[in-house]
């Protein structure tokens, strides 16, 4: 006894699975099998769970298609995110991908943009579609995307062992919710409608015929297609609830069977309902009692592709009128001094022109005058009022790191940004302050040049106090002397409201003239 | 059975004929395509395939009308129909009901 016990521990134990590996499967021998892909099957799905219908409905659908309406099964893709359901995607042979969890249909609206050729399906779970992918879901549905979503709803979590999912019916069992679900479910055809799909159907796997019948209707549906499956989970499911007979021991390996004849008995063809009313009924047990089923919604409206068309047309004409501007900008002579890596900081407080000040610098550099810029800002989330910075690098070679390092130039405009930002400028460099606003502290550095212009009281009596940033720019380009004085004003001319290019100009020349006297 | 009344004009009525084809090994036993023929042409076999599972076998051969439903039905991929052209029925059948199958 002992001896044997010992022997079997030691002996290796043979795992007998070629029955039922791979090489089991024979391809070739049922009419389906030019679609399916014979070397990843037989499928994983259990004895009477409803994806395999499923599965036969939309190759059923497909034969159809090519035969009748000469599809290429080339154009179609399949998409699958992760669950049961998600085999799909292994199984068909066609260009087909497993994506992540939840995410099959922001694959698909990838695919279906980059080639609006392909014909693309998303076959999918409940939990991924409605649960962890819900928002995609609503999404493309309110684009109303030129793809199909075929979401097979088994009322749980399947294959990670039966877990209340977003699908489950209320008072319904499930393995995380012994005494009945208290929360909602989803009425997904309801949800796809209200979220803008323009055709929404729902069948059980039972009424596998007229599955296959709006399966075709939906592929050839131009804008949104959805279509929801009721397929039993003979395993996980239907083991806690009323419809698969529970445990009883005589329907033990037929729970899928108890439930499909379930559902000839609750099912309820409605077409041209309103998808608010397509509900599933259930009783106080958690025992489904009615699924409405049918084709509940079939619009015509002009889907994502057609529309972002329209849009192009539309955006074209824009362009070419911003283009033809463009085209007469003066191009100025190129720089022929090298200018070295140089760091500007500027700062104040939001809606004193921080930011538009910072570009005017950047675009002066790299349009007008042929050199290298780069801009970053940083400020808080007040839109104005609140503390904002900006800074631009410019240099006659490439600039690899955006971020400033050392700033060797300064433009400060109040005295917050002048507590922050003066302690990193570099010894030697160069502060430009607006000295109406900002008050230097008796400690201030020695180790720098501080030159002051009243920028405000400046731009205020010319008539548009926020001008004072041109004024501040004047200053700058009159004492840095990096950027030429034409570029400066030709960056102004473009970018500041067209009523106010005169003004700005007038205070960009006084503080020029204030710079070349102080610099 | 033989007692349902039989249409006057019956032998020259043609009815589609099917012709089942099941892949013994392909089959899980889920019982699908036994419960929802609508001709109750199937019934569960006796032997056992490689996997342990009783796969149906045909009872009655004439009865099958190509409808093609235990072809979409069968989430296995083990049973199809092939086209048996057309024939005259011997006796016209009534839709058959669940409590009549044995």
């Amino acid at each position: 006894m002992t001896a044997e016990r010992i022997d079997s521990k030691t002996k290796p134990r043979i795992m007998t699975y070629e029955a039922s590996s791979e090489g089991d499967w024979i391809t070739g021998l049922h009419p389906m099998d030019d679609l399916l892909r014979g070397e990843r099957l037989p499928h994983i799905w259990c004895q009477g769970c409803g994806l395999g219908t499923a599965l036969t409905s939309f190759i059923s659908s497909l034969k159809w298609l090519e035969k009748r309406k000469g599809w290429d099964l080339d154009k179609v893709a399949v998409v699958s995110g992760i669950g049961c359901t998600g085999r799909i995607a292994g199984y068909v042979r066609l260009d087909s991908f497993h994506t992540i969890h939840g995410r099959a249909i922001p694959f698909a609206t990838g695919l279906k943009i980059a080639n609006p050729e392909l014909k693309v399906i998303v076959i999918s779970g409940d939990g991924d579609i409605a649960g962890i992918g819900g928002n995609h879901f609503i999404h493309a549905a309110r684009r109303n995307l030129g793809i199909t979503v075929v979401c097979v709803n088994n009322f749980n979590y399947g294959m990670t062992g039966g877990q209340v999912g977003p699908t489950t019916p209320h008072e319904a069992r499930a393995v995380t919710a012994q005494y009945g679900n208290y929360e909602y479910p989803f009425n997904l055809p309801y949800l796809a409608a209200a979220s803008g799909a323009s055709y929404v159907a729902r069948w059980t796997t039972l009424h596998a015929r007229q599955l296959d019948w709006t399966l075709r209707k939906a592929l050839t549906h131009p804008g949104f297609s959805f279509v929801e499956i009721i397929a039993p989970c003979s395993t996980a499911y239907s083991r806690w609830n009323p419809e698969g007979k529970g445990l009883d021991p005589e329907n033990l390996r037929r729970r899928g069977l108890e439930v499909m004849k379930h559902y000839q008995r609750v099912g309820k063809t409605d077409h041209g309902l309103h998808p608010k009313d397509a509900h599933i009924k259930v009783n106080e047990r958690g025992e489904i009692i009615e699924i409405i089923e049918g084709e509940f919604l079939l619009e015509t409206r002009p889907d994502f592709e057609e529309a972002m068309n329209q849009r192009v047309e539309i955006a074209e004409k824009y362009w070419q009128r911003e283009k033809a501007a463009l085209d007469k900008r003066v191009s100025l002579s190129i720089k022929k001094k090298k200018v070295p890596r140089t760091e500007i900081q500027l700062g104040g407080f939001g809606g004193q022109g921080i930011m538009s000040a910072g570009k005017i610098i950047g675009m002066a550099a790299a349009v007008f005058n042929n050199l290298e810029a780069c801009f970053t800002q940083s400020y808080g989330p007040e839109a104005r009022g609140g503390a904002a910075g900006s800074q631009v690098i410019i240099s006659s070679s490439p600039i690899h790191h955006p971020h400033l390092t050392e700033p060797t130039s300064m433009i400060i405009m109040s005295q917050g940004a002048y507590d922050k930002y003066v302690d990193t400028l570099a010894i030697d460099g160069v502060l430009l302050i607006d000295n109406e606003l900002v008050i230097l502290p008796e400690d201030h550095r020695t180790d720098i040049k501080t030159l002051g212009i009243p920028a405000t009281k400046i731009a205020e009596e010319a008539g548009n106090n926020r001008a004072a940033n041109t004024v501040m720019l004047g200053f700058w380009t009159a004492v840095e002397g990096i950027v030429d004085q034409k570029a400066m004003e030709e960056s102004i001319a473009e970018s500041v409201p067209p009523k106010t290019v005169d003004l700005n100009l007038d205070v960009f020349r006084t503080g020029y003239q204030e710079g070349l006297a102080q610099g | 059975m033989p007692l349902w009344r039989q249409p006057l004009d019956k032998d020259r009525i043609l009815i589609t004929h099917g012709i089942v084809h099941i892949i013994d090994d392909r089959c899980k036993g889920c019982g699908f395509c036994i419960e929802f023929c609508p001709q109750g042409t199937l019934g569960i076999s006796d032997r056992t395939n490689t996997k342990g599972y009783h796969p149906p076998r045909v009872i009655e051969e004439n009865l099958c009308v190509n409808c093609g439903l235990c072809t979409l039905l069968c989430p296995d991929f083990a049973i199809y129909i092939e086209d048996g052209g057309k024939q005259t029925p011997g006796l016209i059948h009534p839709v058959q009901r669940n409590e009549v199958k044995k």
